[in-house]
């Protein structure tokens, strides 16, 4: 008989989540949805905004990465005013958003994923937070507090502000880095780079002990988008994005301005959170990942040396196309050591502390796209204004919008492989909630991110009766 | 004497309060060296326990289901700490307030702003109510930390004093949108 | 002139005939917070921010509007005042739609920091969201109605000191708005000279430079005592 199991509340993304899954006749795990439950409404209360608050205005989707935010908005209000921020503004703001990578990726890492790595994922739910893992592993706990806290000083000094700096501004950035600043966060680099280089230690000499999630969590063929640089190297700040096929078949490859030749939204009745998909496959086949897994299979190199070694290494254990989700885990912390090295580029840069920091003009043209490589992924803003530079239309393609069916479909291949008949075990509750770790969703760090989240889960039949039931 | 017990739920919020809540970075583990995190994103929890003796709130009242889970998590904890100015005043979420429902929001993300339209999210989702509120229209605050985030000093100073049982001075120094 | 000596808050002062209560309270150091008065524009007592205890009236009077008289005995600060002048804040929050963390005044805004020296750190009175627009037609300034507390500063400096009159006051009661001229579109207005004073003079983010991101209006320069004086000195 067909029946259903619902996971209330899986808090990933702004607000909260469930997972329903549905069983058939035959207790096999028949379909599964991932729902997000907050809609906050952004595309319609920016409009008849002014231009030059919409960075600070966007910047409030998201407490965790306000930066990709504030510059893919910056970026589009760029192309609105048609200038080009001089070099040193376009610098700064990469230098937060590597800044803010690093903290965010250390974020999901350090305190959501790591007590699943580390105690296991059958492993007391009492231990499995970041209170258990200070106790028990405290320097990893110190390294993932130290690399937030690296990414967040660094937006603090050069922003004025940790969460919801302001000083990203249509056409550069609102005031110089002084040199003094500058020195203070280089002075953080050699322990950031220390605490790097122990958490990929760690995750490597572990790898074995998670070898059938890596198998199994969100492992099958798909597309995959990021941005690229004029090398086809990772970029966060600027590029072209480039879409390839499971195998590396190029698929795409354009500029921000083109992006609703590529992607498309559609409406899932079940969910707040429009998922996307690759127009020219359509629908049905037009699923596709962006995020750390993402860049590092899109993109020929990191460009930075300590990175790149990480790179090739991991390349030669997985592949060039690696197809898993687990793999995720991983490419956060070369996202991180990549940070960390560019982040020492710019600072390492004289030019970094020139004073003209942005370019000025009024209202050129009426349309902006800006797009930019958040943490978990693409992020995409595009505003339409009048010729007074009031806001008429805004669309915003966030990076969980082009995982949504990815997330989907993971969620099914989790609970299909782990879900056997009848009974609900319990270590299937955890990998169901860890699967959608991997993708590390906008606002990892909601409810029960540590370890483990509450879940009602109840098996009813369809006259009502509960056939099993357990809470965690 | 048992420990004191603390908690952190959000709501209709943008989670950069609980960031700015682990922005007190080290001192984090001081709170947790003191009193007992009962429920959060940060812990283990299976439900929301009774008799949590401190709880930060962040985000607004903006549908069914927030509206039901405060007033739980209110009648289950004695210090309730609306924390930052979604919860204080509703902030960014509350500018849908000059709609009379939440149907013109709807209708831009669902209908007007996307490519194929497959049916309204409406399936076992929870029910936005006509207006966004502040969690003090919906259930009694004790104290009111305002700021977009407020501060992690101000957090942690305040945090602290409250589970001291002192008078949390440094809320009184609060500004809306700081 | 003649003098008058009078008590605020039990201090002895003392001033000219032609002085309000606000400004003798101000020479002897007595602080009333207010919001429409603007040293160099003349006072309306629009706020009502300003109100103060005077022994033998039963009315609370505007400091600014109160020109002192003889032996007059004032207090600025009860507990009553604290509660009202909070109140009044709370009332100019609750009108419009005031969102400080996105505004192009956050930090540098009158209302706000009136707000935190009154300790108001919530709102109970209920909210009216009125649905209110931006206009940007003006080459290099914009008003978002929003954030105005019709202080009426921005009237008065067109009016007193730029000699335009471009802005006044249309409606009544909770729909009154400050308008252009006859109520057209500000970038239409055939008087405003574009001299930005009432970009200047405005206490919030309600009239701002277009182009100004979030958070980052600068506190004006104090011009206006300067243009006075001038004015005041003859014209050679």
């Amino acid at each position: 008989m067909a029946s259903e199991i619902t996971i209330d509340p899986v808090t990933r993304i702004e607000g909260h989540a469930r997972i329903r899954i549905s069983l058939d006749d035959a207790g096999q795990v028949g379909d599964a949805q991932f729902q997000v439950t907050q809609f906050r409404g952004f595309e319609k209360i920016c409009q008849g905004r002014p231009l030059a608050e919409m960075p600070s205005l966007m910047a409030r989707i998201c407490g965790i990465c306000p930066v990709s935010h504030l510059i893919a908005s910056a970026k589009a209000c760029d192309r609105i005013l048609a200038v080009r921020p001089p070099k040193v503004g376009a610098d700064l703001r990469a230098l937060m958003n590597l800044a803010q990578v690093v903290q965010s990726n250390a974020l999901s890492l350090f305190h959501l994923a790591s007590p699943d790595l580390l105690f296991g994922f059958d492993a007391d739910p009492a231990t499995r937070s970041i209170v258990g893992v200070a106790k028990l592993h405290p320097q990893l706990a110190m390294d993932g507090i130290y690399l937030r806290k690296f990414g967040q000083h660094t937006i603090e000094l050069l922003g004025g502000k940790r969460i919801h700096p302001a000083w990203i501004v249509p056409g550069g950035v609102e005031s110089p880095l002084t040199a003094e600043k500058r020195d203070e966060i280089r002075a953080m680099i050699p322990e950031a780079y220390a605490a790097a280089d122990r958490a990929l230690a760690w995750y490597k000499n572990n790898l074995l002990n998670w070898a059938e999630e890596a198998e199994t969590f969100g492992s099958f063929q798909s597309a995959f988008m990021a941005l690229v640089d004029a090398d086809g190297n990772v970029a966060h700040y600027d590029g072209r994005l480039r879409v390839v096929d499971h195998d590396g078949t190029l698929l795409a490859d354009f500029d921000a301005y083109d992006y609703a030749d590529y992607i498309g939204e559609y409406t899932d009745e079940a969910s707040f959170l429009k998922p996307t998909y690759f127009k020219p496959l359509g629908i049905e086949n037009g699923l596709y990942r962006v995020g750390t897994l993402a860049r590092a299979i899109v993109a020929e190199r990191f460009g930075t040396p300590r990175a790149d070694a990480e790179l090739d290494e991991f390349r030669s254990r997985f592949g060039r196309y690696p197809s898993s989700s687990f793999h995720y885990h991983q490419t956060r912390l070369l996202d991180i050591l990549y940070g960390i090295e560019r982040m020492e580029m710019f600072l390492n840069d004289p030019e970094i502390l020139a004073t003209r920091v942005a370019s000025h003009a009024e209202v050129n043209r009426n349309v902006g796209i800006g797009v930019a490589e958040a943490p978990r992924g693409t992020l995409i803003h595009h505003y339409v204004v009048d010729d007074d530079g009031i806001i008429q239309t805004a669309n915003l393609i966030i990076a969980t919008g082009h995982n949504a069916a990815a997330m989907n479909a993971s969620v099914l291949q989790v609970a299909r492989h782990f879900v056997k008949g009848e009974r609900i075990e319990e270590g299937m509750l955890n990998r169901v909630e860890a699967v959608i770790r991997c993708y590390d969703p906008c606002l990892s760090c909601s409810t029960h991110a540590m370890g483990q989240m509450p879940l009602h889960i109840s098996l009813v039949a369809p006259n009502g009766d509960v056939l099993d039931e357990v809470r965690r | 004497m048992s420990r004191p017990t603390f908690a952190t739920i959000w709501l209709d919020g943008c989670s950069g309060c609980h960031m700015s809540f682990l922005d007190m970075d080290e001192r984090l583990l001081e709170i947790t060296e003191r009193a007992d995190l009962v429920y959060s994103p940060l812990v283990d929890a299976k439900v929301y326990p009774e008799g949590v003796d401190l709880v930060l709130v962040e985000g607004a009242v903006s549908t069914d289901e927030d509206l039901e889970r405060i007033r739980m998590v209110r009648s289950r904890t004695k210090t309730l700490v609306a924390l930052g100015d979604c919860a204080v005043t509703t902030n960014v979420p509350g500018m849908r307030n000059v709609f009379a429902d939440a149907r013109p929001l709807f209708q831009r993300a669902y209908v007007d702003n996307v490519t194929v339209n497959l049916g309204m999210p409406s399936k076992g989702l929870p029910h936005h109510l006509p207006k966004t509120l502040p969690v003090h229209k919906v259930v009694p605050v004790d104290v009111f930390l305002p700021g977009c985030p407020p501060s992690a000093d101000l957090i942690f100073d305040t945090v602290m004093a409250l589970l001291e049982g002192r008078a949390p001075e440094a809320a009184s120094h609060a500004r809306f949108g700081n | 002139m003649t003098v008058h000596t009078l008590r605020i808050d039990g201090v002895e002062c003392a001033g000219s005939a032609d002085q309000t209560v606000l400004d003798v309270a101000r020479e002897n150091g007595i602080e009333i917070p207010t919001l429409c008065h603007l040293d160099g524009l003349c006072d309306i007592g629009a706020c009502r921010l300003c109100v103060v205890e005077v022994q033998g009236s039963n009315k609370l009077l505007p400091a600014c509007t109160t020109q002192v008289a003889d032996e007059m005995d004032v207090t600025t600060a009860s507990p009553r005042l604290q509660e009202y002048r909070r109140t009044i804040i709370e009332m100019l929050f609750v009108e419009r739609n005031h969102v400080c963390a996105v505004c192009v005044a956050n930090n540098h805004c009158e209302l706000q920091a009136r707000a935190e020296e009154v300790g108001l750190t919530h709102l109970d009175l209920a909210n009216v969201n009125p649905k209110l627009d931006v206009d940007a037609s003006h080459e290099r300034f914009a008003i978002d109605h929003n954030r105005c507390i019709m202080c009426t500063r921005c009237v008065r400096v067109c009016d007193e000191v730029e000699g335009a009159h471009t802005w006044d006051v249309m409606g009544r009661g909770i729909d009154a708005r400050v308008v252009t001229d006859l109520g057209m579109p500000w970038g239409e207005s055939p008087t405003c000279t574009s001299c930005g004073k009432c970009v200047q003079v405005c206490p919030t983010g309600a009239l701002f430079e277009k182009g100004r991101p979030v958070a980052s209006t600068k506190a004006g320069r104090p011009f206006l005592p300067y243009l006075k004086s001038r004015e005041e000195g003859g014209r050679r």
